[in-house]
């Protein structure tokens, strides 16, 4: 019978019912995603070994912070399931229930609802996890090969972790329901709210709150000097002054909002205020913690979005986008590059009579010629920056110049190597093989990339098996062709990406559907308010926009909280990233556009609660 | 003396054509003259919640018209009546309405900040009908802080503060207790009488009933008797409600 009641009660709710399982859906579904990187070995099979291990590593740093978000989720999911199911469940007990029966029930039901979502979330994870791969493979051009989305392990883990969290949220309902007495379940939205603060405390706390953030910043902004210290001084300072600030400081904001009487006056502000202020008195800790994880997942998705740019900054270590040793006019991978100019240098080489040194022989007038350019790194406080340089005869006259040791570099990789440059005429009479270097620029290299690659490689296979026959010791560095270059550092780069992006998401669906939880649980409540301002004579569309600008305020002030805290947080990767703040519009604008769906659903939802007619 | 509230031929019918259908009200006819004090009285579903709720414009009646102040309200849309109940109409609920997040002075101001009032004019307009009221000493506390009696004097403050054509009261007294009450229906008569502010009380009790000088009884959806207390006192007039409540 109870069973029969209970079921009753979820029909009744559906809606709220909806909202909370399509939230823990979400979560499980991501969790899964990150867990079938993190374990999956088809996941990047192909790219390096390091770039390999760095990803996994990556993603394992994914997943704590990932099953630590989801922890806070599920227990503010699992306390609005409570505070649905509390005032049933105490009129079930009024009519006799018994105690054991509504522990049983209740966590049964968390149970049931946590493992139906997760299973769910799985199925729906399998599914993106192998359509957002071959999206950004085929979009991004980013290096993830053979990426499938079903895998067992993960499949395990994912059910394992949510089974687990499930289980102790039923634990905590089942204790929770039974401590609280019969009349305290039915009337739990009738708990009086306490209108009245100690002011001078109030004071203390909003200069305190405002003094922590002050120094978490300045801790961050300082990581240079303070280094693993300003990470640990960040997390205290920020996390208890959000704290305090919430608590205080922008409820002082409200009230002094308040005692404004001209800007109070106006249709139903006066209203708003006072919603506004019991809202952030109830929701200081939600608030705060929701500030913290906008922070998070609007960094992890600025930072991650930010490592495509060590990709581009990568490239510009090296000036011509293809070397082709000897090239061949077979090469059919040639058609498929736009070639924007072309330069070709002719060179020979010769063992010096040690037999130990070769020397490598060009023509005078083919330097002046050719002006070969190479790209020349310098360092102005930590930061790499590049500029081009032409090599000119002058620049080679110092055989330990810069420009000697770069077209050595280009020419020939023999460590013991010398340039010796000669006449055109000195050059003719060499009796050796004369090799031709075709030095390509090419337009948009990452949209031509598969072709350059297999040109590269062919030239390369080329080159070795020359310089083989002269039997010295001699390594191909990466850096010096940009194909191997731009293989290895968009493997590493793309994991993050990749991680950043779906962590900063997955971070932003949660707290955002934690927040709208919170807001829709009191929708109830306030019907009685609204209906009564209707009567009054406020027309619909005020009481519409009095809802949608307290809603608002429940958004944006975490949001600008937590903007603030990703504009300082961003300089703790300085030393990792060119430029955090590159583009940053980029990830704002993204965020900040699945931000606002979030908040036009919640304003829907809660409208639709409160503003229905009977 | 004007007529300010004048209902003709006033029907409502609840449920859709083709199914099966509810008449509430059944031909009302009747109407209040500036400066009365009205009460309307009836048993549980015999329409007199839906009757007020037509002349609150928080419903349209079926057919028949419903005149307040010299205007037809039966026909206007969802924003004229918002409107129009924000200037012309002042509420007390049984169970006060005030919303407890507000202190009592922002509860009074509200219907002025939904009319437009400038904010200089707003605190002098509260100040001068919390006076009449008793209750200048508690505008800064919050409607958890005082006693039910005060509270509905808040509502009535509310409901009076934008001087409204017509003062609707719902079971004004319904959640006080008899003392609370008789002090409320004494300021209701007073500010009849000195303020001349009209009155429509809807109630079930006699006790309140007897406060005003006519009553119009309603059953099934009509109004049948009325009675009229002209120059009896309060308690002959209480005792001629109860025996015409025991008619029934």
């Amino acid at each position: 019978m109870l069973w029969k009641l209970s079921f009753t009660g979820l029909k009744s709710r559906f809606k709220d019912y909806v909202v909370l399982f399509s939230g823990l859906t979400l979560a499980s579904a991501i969790f899964y995603m990150f867990m079938t990187i993190a374990l999956n070995p088809a996941f990047l099979k192909g790219s390096l070994s390091i770039a390999f291990v760095i990803t996994k590593l990556v993603f394992a740093l994914g997943i704590v912070l990932l099953g630590i978000i989801s922890l806070v989720y599920i227990t503010y999911a699992n306390s609005f399931l409570l505070s649905m199911r509390k005032k049933d469940y105490g009129v079930y007990m009024m009519l006799g229930a018994r105690n054991s029966k509504i522990g049983k029930l209740i966590f049964s039901e968390t149970l049931i609802i946590g493992f139906l979502a997760s299973v769910l979330g799985i199925v729906i994870g399998i599914f993106v996890t192998q359509i957002v791969s071959q999206i950004l493979v085929s979009q991004l051009g980013l290096q993830i090969h053979k990426y499938l989305g079903f895998y067992l392990p993960a499949i395990f883990w994912t059910l394992v972790f949510f089974i687990v969290l499930f289980l102790l949220a039923a634990i905590w309902n089942r204790h929770k329901l039974i401590k609280t007495s019969v009349l305290d379940l039915i009337n739990e939205d009738q708990k009086p709210v306490k209108l009245h603060h100690n002011k001078v405390w109030k004071i203390i706390e909003a200069i305190m709150g405002i003094a922590l953030l002050a120094v978490g910043y300045w801790a961050m902004a300082d990581y240079g000097d303070l280094k693993t210290k300003s990470l640990w001084i960040g997390f205290f300072t920020i996390v208890i002054g959000s704290y305090f600030t919430f608590d205080s400081f922008f409820t002082s904001l409200v009230i002094l909002l308040r005692s404004n009487k001209k800007f109070k006056s106006k249709k139903l502000r006066s209203f708003t205020l006072g919603q506004l202020q019991f809202r952030l008195t109830d929701y200081t800790k939600l608030l705060s913690v929701i500030s913290l994880l906008f922070a998070l997942a609007l960094g992890a998705i600025t930072v991650g979005l930010n490592f495509n740019n060590l990709v581009d900054s990568s490239l510009k270590s090296s000036y011509y986008d293809v070397m082709l040793y000897n090239p061949t006019k077979s090469d059919a991978n040639l058609k498929h590059v736009s070639v924007r100019n072309k330069t070709t240098i002719d060179y020979k080489i010769k063992i010096a009579q040690d037999k130990k040194t070769p020397i490598v022989y060009v023509n005078k007038q083919s330097i002046a010629n050719s002006q070969l350019k190479y790209q020349h790194m310098s360092q102005k406080k930590n930061r790499t920056s590049w500029s081009t340089k032409t090599i000119t005869v002058k620049s080679l006259k110092n055989p330990d110049s810069e420009a000697s040791y770069q077209l050595l570099g280009l020419l020939a990789p023999f460590p013991t190597a010398k340039l010796k440059l000669v006449s055109e005429q000195t050059y003719q009479a060499l009796k050796s093989k004369n090799i031709k270097l075709e030095l390509l620029e090419v337009n948009n290299f990452r949209q031509n990339f598969n072709n350059i690659e297999k040109l590269q490689n062919a030239s390369n296979k080329r080159m070795v098996a020359d310089l083989d026959k002269y039997g010295m010791d001699f390594s191909i560095s990466f850096n010096n062709f940009k194909a191997d270059q731009y293989r290895l550092v968009s493997s590493v780069a793309s994991g993050f990406e990749f991680m950043g992006f779906f962590l900063g998401i997955a971070f932003l669906a949660m707290l955002a559907s934690t927040l709208m939880f919170k807001v829709l649980s009191g929708a109830a409540s306030d019907k009685i308010r609204y209906k009564m301002l209707w009567k009054i004579g406020a027309r619909m569309s005020i009481l519409k926009a009095s809802i949608r600008h307290e809603i608002a305020a429940l958004f944006v002030l975490p949001a600008s909280l937590g903007v603030v805290d990703v504009l300082f947080g961003l300089q703790f990767f300085k030393s990792l990233l060119e430029d955090p703040y590159d583009k940053i519009w980029i990830p704002f604008t993204i965020f900040f556009a699945l931000y606002l769906l979030y908040y036009l659903i919640t304003v829907k939802l809660y409208q639709d609660i409160v503003l229905k007619k009977d | 003396m004007t007529e300010i509230l004048k209902v003709s031929a006033v029907t409502k019918t609840y449920g859709k054509k083709n199914e099966k259908q509810y008449q509430a009200l059944k031909g009302i006819d009747f109407s209040i003259e500036s400066g009365e004090f009205v009460a309307i009285m009836g048993a549980s579903g015999s329409g007199k919640t839906t009757l007020l709720n037509i002349i609150s414009t928080l419903d349209k009646p079926t057919t028949g018209t419903v005149m307040i102040n010299g205007r037809d309200i039966s026909n206007l849309n969802a924003n004229e009546m918002a409107d129009f109940r924000s200037k012309e109409i002042g509420f007390i609920f049984q169970d006060f309405n005030l919303l407890e997040n507000l202190t009592n002075r922002e509860n009074i101001s509200l219907p002025l900040n939904l009319c437009g009032v400038s904010a200089s004019k707003i605190d002098p307009l509260v100040d001068k009908i919390a006076k009449k009221l008793g209750i200048v000493d508690i505008l800064a506390k919050y409607p958890a802080e005082i006693s039910g009696g005060q509270k509905q004097r808040i509502a009535a403050a509310r409901a009076l503060v934008h001087d409204p054509a017509i003062l609707l009261a719902d079971e004004p007294t319904g959640a006080l207790d008899s003392k609370a009450a008789t002090s409320l229906l004494e300021t209701m008569k007073d500010l009849n009488e000195n303020d001349k502010v009209s009155i429509l009380m809807v109630t079930h009790d006699p006790y309140s009933a007897s406060y005003v000088q006519k009553i119009l009884f309603i059953k099934d959806g009509k109004i049948g008797k009325q009675l009229v207390r002209g120059q009896k006192s309060r308690e002959e007039f209480y005792q001629e409600i109860i025996n015409e409540l025991g008619r029934r």
